[in-house]
């Protein structure tokens, strides 16, 4: 997706992991993505700069689809569909 | 279904560098769905004795950065490594057994003398067998 399609987007579920390190964002989302649906979008919050390549690996090993991520200030904002 | 991949780990440290070093693999395991062994073997079933676990906070790498160490840590707010081996549990097929001889070093005999996490005291065969079954195997 763009990122202005990723701007536009509502997250079924957000996961805010800033406060944390690696591998608190994965962990973060690991837990999260069983309490959304198939189909359903969740966006990861994550301060972490390991976690902008490591949770794009994750989703997508593990049957999600990556969208895409937006760098905010200070920030990113990881998006996935669960599959 | 396909079955989960597996990973067996000898942790025979009881710094508690290496052993958050532990926690950060074995949650990066848990988050790829594995199911992890892992056989506590002489410092680390000392770290795993009841009274000591989180209590534990030295470490023999480089001891005199352990106080730049554990600030650094407690400021990015990584967890324990009691908390993370906690967490890895809740979330995935995770299993520690304490090696009986190790245990019997620090005179502890029976699961019951071990933190709370210990599900098991196991012999080395057991270990052996683990290692030869795993998809990951690593000595921390």
């Amino acid at each position: 997706m763009t990122t202005e399609e990723l701007q536009n987007t509502t997250a079924d579920k957000v996961v805010d992991a800033r406060g944390t390190a690696c591998p608190g964002p994965l962990l973060a989302a690991k837990k999260a993505i069983g309490e959304i649906s198939s189909g359903q979008v969740m966006e990861i919050l994550s301060a972490d700069e390991g976690t902008r390549r490591d949770i794009p690996k994750w989703a997508t090993k593990k049957g999600h689809e990556y969208l895409g991520t937006i760098e905010d200030s200070g920030f990113f904002r990881i998006f996935m569909k669960k599959g | 279904m396909e079955e989960n991949k597996k990973m067996t780990m000898a942790l025979c440290t009881g710094s508690f560098d290496k052993l958050i070093v532990a926690g950060i693999i074995l949650s990066g395991a848990v988050a790829e769905d594995m199911d992890v062994e892992i056989y506590v073997l002489l410092y680390g079933a000392y770290a795993f004795k009841k009274e000591n676990g989180a209590k534990i906070d030295t470490s023999s790498e480089y001891p005199e950065l352990n106080r730049e160490l554990k600030t650094s840590l407690e400021s990015m707010n990584v967890p324990t490594w009691v908390d993370f081996f906690t967490t890895a549990k809740e979330l995935g097929n995770v299993k520690f057994y304490i090696c009986g001889t190790a245990g019997k070093i620090w005179g502890g005999e029976k699961v019951s003398d071990f933190i709370d996490l210990a599900d098991d005291i196991c012999g080395i065969g057991e270990y052996v067998d683990s290692a030869q079954n795993a998809d990951v195997h690593m000595l921390i």
